[in-house]
């Protein structure tokens, strides 16, 4: 098998790209360091400002790429060296980290994960519940195949008992393989804000501050206990606030820049607890809201009108009280009074920061990046996806942070100027 | 026509189903059924011997259908209708009953209920192919041309990375030369670079792509005709009155008598009626405005036969396979005397403003006198509360500071920002930050409580209450207002001929917001750039390149295939009464007369396979291939056949 | 035969989405009722109403149209539009051949929606209950 072009990243963006290529006749690579596809829209509950819900979105884009018969995909993969030895010659080698189960084998009957007596917290739901140590990554993770986390591993061998084709393995182990494509699409997206950076909102110490993307899970419908609960007590929460810019356009962080879809998702969380929590009021503290893609402001109205309070404000500091409730300090610019408020729950709408560890694989090029650590784009006014290696382009938030139609219309982008390359290097496509 | 010699194949999934339901009891209750030749357990249907089995039994029993009773069929369909193309049988012969999810697993605790609700299904599945018909994908071939309305810098991208494939691209602009609005802007963020530098850039390109691309100038679609694959359009290309190349028009400009407003500068200059709107416009001859012409003929004395200003416009057939909307904003004209606009002399339009720090040299000037503090309005004609624009217009925040910080730098001015949330989204934060480093003053106004405008003497005073300051009431005296207005959606005569929709905020509207958005319901149409939403020039240049993915997905291979479920009329039925016509979404059912009797047909190409028009004819002349009626119909038949203990 | 012993057989119309809920409902165990049959078809403005008689006629003690509801792949809301429209002809021609409207029911379903389809289906199922049978000619 020769692959055209290997795409980094299996989530939206790096689907997209993939399915492009693929459905212009090219064949694709699309390299996946998790056990599943999807990425980190498969983790959020429903999308703005359509209130679409995420999984029936995703879902469908990840049978669509598992299925295309001009894409293989590898899960559970990363990219350890890239070498580009010419135009239109990329030599990647890429290591295959062991799941311990017989992937061909794994029918995805879950018998293993029943029989596995070790719980460990569930990474997909951002530990609000536990896993076990054979385990399918989520419900629609696709390949929805076991693997077994060995960290964890007592070796009872129950799960190997349990299963009824023999696809567990222990024996397996860490293989490199080798590849040669003709171009790169980097689609590594974001990570996260590690809300324990601001000591002063005591995300990790206080129970009741939890993060945007925990969040989420409360609020999808697949969520981890099926209501709107605070960590604490297991309490419905009657009020709530959020914190806006955590971890973005902070220059104590070193993170000047905005994350352009923390605005939104907030005030999307916020509306969503009017069917999941009626009775709870909400506050949002912002410093700007920046409603600003297609359907946003009339969205931002719309939680305006439903009764969710916005005030301009920086939290300075948040409190635990004894019962586990929280104190929240905020400097309200539009009166200039110093607001103390109590809560159930604090909701951190941590920003969205650089994923570009890939750029190290890069062994005899280098990939620039732009101050703030994201993939740069060099050429973005007239073409917005190219790096300033040739052959080497990215997409999504890879080059720094976006909403889905951004990344969705980057991703194509991406691919047509992955074409034009193949074109210039002479891998036109052919035409059956 | 029956189908008569089914195999069905009931699934054990390793158990997943056969711990619940009892696959033996299925197999057992549907051999004997109508129509089934063959029916088997096995413990892996989709593993290798599975698959080889019904392959076998396919070309050893001579089989016409077949049933598959395991997972979901989004898991396995595909798997088992390949294993029907292999066998040598019609793929669509074919169906898949899920009595894993839909059985097994939701009934863990009813095992008989499973059972009998397997059973019942699986019957449902054999009668359904028992008047199954073999179908065909629709292929549609995809001549690799394609149309691209506008040639802003949406346009030129989308040209462009489709020329360098090969492809045919018609590039039709209404306006004389090519450039769009970003050739009228001065610094282009995140570059700095000037809006015309961006555009000459991508001329240069263009020009290395001509024989692919037929760039036509003074253009407009007239009509259009047919469907994806197969459009037929009528242009009409305008006279430009210069007709070829001639090295004296700088000369023949300077002879012309007449002057008027010139549109480029947003009517803060002057040009002549033979003009280019900025040095080294494309295509590089000049144009003549006919409606400001007076046919002196001073510039044919200058240029001779380079000019005839007796040219007639010319109408031209193309075809494309694609069509490609890049047909962009307007900036939001203000109202007279909103914010003063058009009762002071120095308020002007974010545009204007570009405009003049792009004319402007040693100084900042605006009629005659020097401009040293200037006041920016945010959120003119966006984010009305009420009126038409209630959206935000995106771009508008960055581009201002952006313009105030080369205001600043290059010319010293004092900027006052006077806004509602400052969206400098992403890493566009930076602009603020260093604007705010750089002296610029930052007032925060409450919709409620706009500001007003007033003249004193030769300045204007910018009255707001600021909320950054409590609500202190402060006057601001500034030597110019400028007002950031929002983008204004093109309503274009060229959409409607295509049926595009529109959004609720008059933009052109994509299929899926999160997922499709530069696609439109309507097969073959995409939309690129400012048409669809407000964007800056990185989005636009993404979405329009985004276009161009999309098409060479059909471009390149030179066609596409379609599912074979849609619907077909039968003739015989259909009393051309044109229900279906208004209900399909698609414009995918035409009348046409057969014989003097208007008779309903479908256009393959475009039909989705929702089956609308069938649900709503009153004679049952319509069907949807896969799902016919009589296959439903025979599917409840199956399904309430009694089911023994 | 009303009350526990009554089984009624629910047939289920199941749009694209709601297939998916369907799927959706199996994968993570979420039980409900056994007697329910599904039919796949890929939108509900497919159903001509007189099927949904038919369905009634032949012996289904009740009917559930699981629509994709706005999230129609077609055409997303002008679904709901359309399939109100045949569901009210439906429930005309149930009026007229005596089969009481409670028999028929339309919803929509997302394709994660799992506890809509299983509220729908578990309503639906106890108001067959009390109504028993249905009575075919």
């Amino acid at each position: 098998m020769s692959y055209d072009v290997m795409v980094i990243g299996g989530g939206i963006a790096g689907m997209e790209a993939s399915l492009t290529l693929a459905d212009a006749g090219y064949q694709v690579l699309l390299v996946e360091k998790s056990p599943s596809i999807g990425g980190k829209m498969i983790e959020l509950s429903k999308v703005f400002p359509t209130l679409d819900c995420a999984g029936c979105i995703t879902t469908p884009k990840m049978a669509a790429t598992a299925n295309h018969p001009n894409i293989t995909i590898m899960t559970y993969c990363e990219v350890q060296e890239i070498y580009k030895e010419g135009e239109g010659k990329f030599r990647v080698k890429i290591l295959k980290k062991p799941r311990y189960v017989k992937v061909d084998d794994c029918i995805g009957c879950q018998r293993c994960e029943i029989a596995c007596p070790i719980f460990v917290p569930k990474e997909y739901e951002y530990g609000l519940i536990g896993r076990k140590v054979a385990y399918i990554p989520f419900e629609m993770a696709s390949p929805r195949k076991a693997l077994i986390d060995l960290d964890n591993c007592v070796m009872c061998g129950r799960c190997e008992r349990a299963c009824p084709t023999d696809a567990i393995d222990f024996l397996q182990q860490p293989e490199v393989v080798e590849e040669e494509v003709k171009a790169v699409i980097i689609a590594t997206g974001f990570k996260p804000f590690d809300a324990c950076l601001k000591k002063e909102y005591g995300y990790g110490r206080y129970k009741n501050v939890i993060h945007a993307l925990e969040m989420e899970r409360l609020l999808a419908p697949s969520r981890p206990y099926n209501w709107v609960l605070r960590p604490s007590d297991g309490k419905v929460p009657d009020r709530i606030a959020y914190v806006l810019c955590v971890g973005s356009r902070d220059k104590s962080l070193d993170f000047p820049i905005c994350s352009r879809v923390c605005c939104m998702y907030s005030t999307k969380q916020a509306i969503l607890f009017t069917s999941a929590l009626p009775l709870a009021d909400v506050t949002i503290y912002y410093m700007d809201i920046r409603a600003f893609g297609k359907g946003f402001e009339e969205f931002y109205n719309m939680a305006e009108d439903m009764g969710i309070r916005f005030v301009k404000g920086k939290v300075a500091k948040i409190t635990e009280k004894e019962d586990g409730n929280l104190v929240v300090r905020v400097e309200n610019i539009d009166d200039g009074t110093i607001e103390e408020e109590e809560y159930d729950m604090v909701v951190l709408s941590i920003g969205l920061t650089p994923n570009s560890e890939v750029v190290k694989a890069f062994k005899n090029v280098e990939i620039e990046l732009d101050p703030f650590g994201f993939i740069k784009p060099v050429s973005e006014n007239t073409n917005p996806v190219l790096t300033n290696v040739k052959g080497v382009f990215v997409a999504g938030c890879a080059a720094g942070p976006k909403d889905i139609p951004d990344s969705v219309a980057e991703a194509n982008a991406a691919a047509i100027q992955c074409i034009d390359y193949l074109y210039e290097v002479g891998a036109k496509v052919v035409v059956r | 026509m029956v189908n008569d010699k089914i195999g069905v194949y009931v699934c054990h999934c390793g158990g997943n189903i056969s711990d619940v339901v009892d696959v033996y009891k299925v197999v057992k209750a549907v051999q004997n059924f109508p129509n089934v030749a063959v029916a088997k357990e096995f413990m892996f249907m989709c593993s290798d011997q599975g698959q080889q089995m019904i392959e076998d039994d396919i070309k050893e029993l001579g089989l016409n259908g077949v049933v598959v009773a395991s997972c979901s069929p989004h898991l396995h369909e595909t798997t088992f209708r390949k294993v029907l193309a292999r066998a040598g049988l019609n793929p669509f012969l074919f169906e898949h009953i899920n009595i894993r999810e839909h059985a097994a697993w939701a009934h863990k605790h009813d095992p008989e209920g499973a059972t009998e609700k397997a059973i019942r299904l699986v019957r449902s599945g054999i009668a359904k192919v028992s008047k199954a018909r073999a179908l065909e994908s629709i292929r549609i071939d995809m001549p690799p041309q394609i149309l691209i309305i506008g040639a802003g810098i949406a346009g030129i991208r989308s040209a462009l990375d489709l020329a360098k494939l090969g492809i045919e691209v018609h590039l039709v602009e209404q306006l004389p030369f090519v450039g769009g609005r970003i050739a009228q802007g001065y610094g282009a963020y995140p570059s700095g670079k000037i809006g015309t530098e961006l555009i000459d850039e991508l001329v240069e390109e263009l020009k290395k792509e001509k024989s692919n691309i037929h760039l036509y100038t003074n253009a407009e679609v007239v009509s259009i005709e047919g469907f994806i694959g197969n459009f037929e359009v009528e242009i009409q290309i305008n006279p430009r009155y210069v007709v070829k190349e001639c090295d004296k028009f700088d000369e023949a400009i300077e002879k012309c008598p007449i002057e008027v407003l010139d549109e480029f500068n947003y009517g803060m200059t002057k040009r002549k009626a033979i003009y280019y709107p900025y040095p080294n416009a494309y295509p590089e001859l000049p144009a003549i405005d006919m409606n400001a012409c007076n046919k002196c003929g001073e510039c044919v004395n200058v240029c001779g036969d380079a000019i005839d200003l007796d040219q007639k416009p010319e109408r031209k057939k193309i075809k494309a396979s694609i069509i490609t909307f890049a047909t962009g904003f307007d900036p939001y004209e203000p109202k007279e005397g909103e914010y003063g606009y058009k009762q002071f002399d120095n308020v002007v339009t974010l545009p204007q403003f570009e405009r003049l720090l792009a004319l402007s040299n040693g100084k900042l000037e605006y009629k005659g006198k020097e401009i040293k503090d200037v006041a920016f309005i945010y959120c003119v004609g966006s984010r009305e509360r009420e009126g038409e624009h209630k959206y935000c217009s995106r771009y508008c925040c960055t581009a201002t500071i952006n313009a105030a910080l080369a205001a600043n730098q290059k010319f010293g001015v004092r900027t006052f920002h006077v806004y509602r949330d400052i969206r400098t989204y992403g890493k566009y934060e930076t602009y603020y930050e260093e604007a705010s480093k750089n002296g610029a003053v930052f007032l925060k106004f409450s919709p409620d409580e706009p500001p007003e405008i007033t003249q004193s003497g030769d300045k204007l005073i910018v009255k707001v209450k600021d909320q950054l300051t409590f609500g202190e009431e402060i006057e601001i005296p500034v030597d110019m207002v400028v007002l950031s207005v929002g983008m204004v959606p093109r309503k274009t005569e060229v959409v409607s001929m295509l049926r595009v929709p529109y959004s609720m905020d008059g933009f052109l509207q994509e299929v899926h917001p999160k997922l499709r958005p530069v696609e439109t319901a309507i097969g073959g149409v995409l939309i690129a750039g400012a048409c669809q939403a407000p964007k800056d020039t990185v989005e636009a240049t993404a979405s329009a390149s985004a276009t161009a993915a999309k098409a060479s997905t059909y471009l390149l291979r030179g066609y596409t295939e379609l599912d074979p479920f849609i619907v077909e009329v039968d003739a015989e039925k259909c009393t051309g009464c044109g229900d279906c016509v208004e209900e399909c979404m698609f414009g995918s059912i035409e009348l046409k007369d057969v014989n003097g009797e208007k008779k309903a047909f479908v256009i393959e190409a475009t039909c989705r396979g929702c089956g609308a028009c069938a649900g709503i004819c009153p004679e049952e002349a319509i069907n949807l291939r896969g799902y016919t009626y009589d296959q439903l119909r025979a599917q409840i038949d199956a399904m309430l056949e009694e089911v023994e203990e | 035969m009303t009350g526990d012993d009554f089984r009624p057989k629910i047939l289920i119309f199941a749009a694209e989405m709601a297939y998916r809920a369907a799927d959706a409902a199996g994968l993570t165990k979420a039980e409900y009722p056994s007697n329910t049959y599904y039919i796949r078809i890929p939108c509900s403005s497919l159903l001509r109403p007189d099927l949904i008689l038919y369905a009634f006629k032949k012996g289904f003690d009740g009917v559930l149209v699981a629509s994709s509801g706005d999230d129609c792949p077609f055409m997303g809301e002008a679904c709901i539009e359309k399939t109100s429209k045949r569901a009210e002809k439906a429930y005309e021609l149930l009026e007229q051949n005596g089969i009481e409207r409670e028999r028929f029911k339309v919803a929509g379903i997302c394709s994660t929606c799992v506890e809509a389809l299983r509220r729908q289906i578990q309503d639906l199922n106890e108001t067959l209950q009390s109504l028993g049978p249905i009575k075919t000619t």
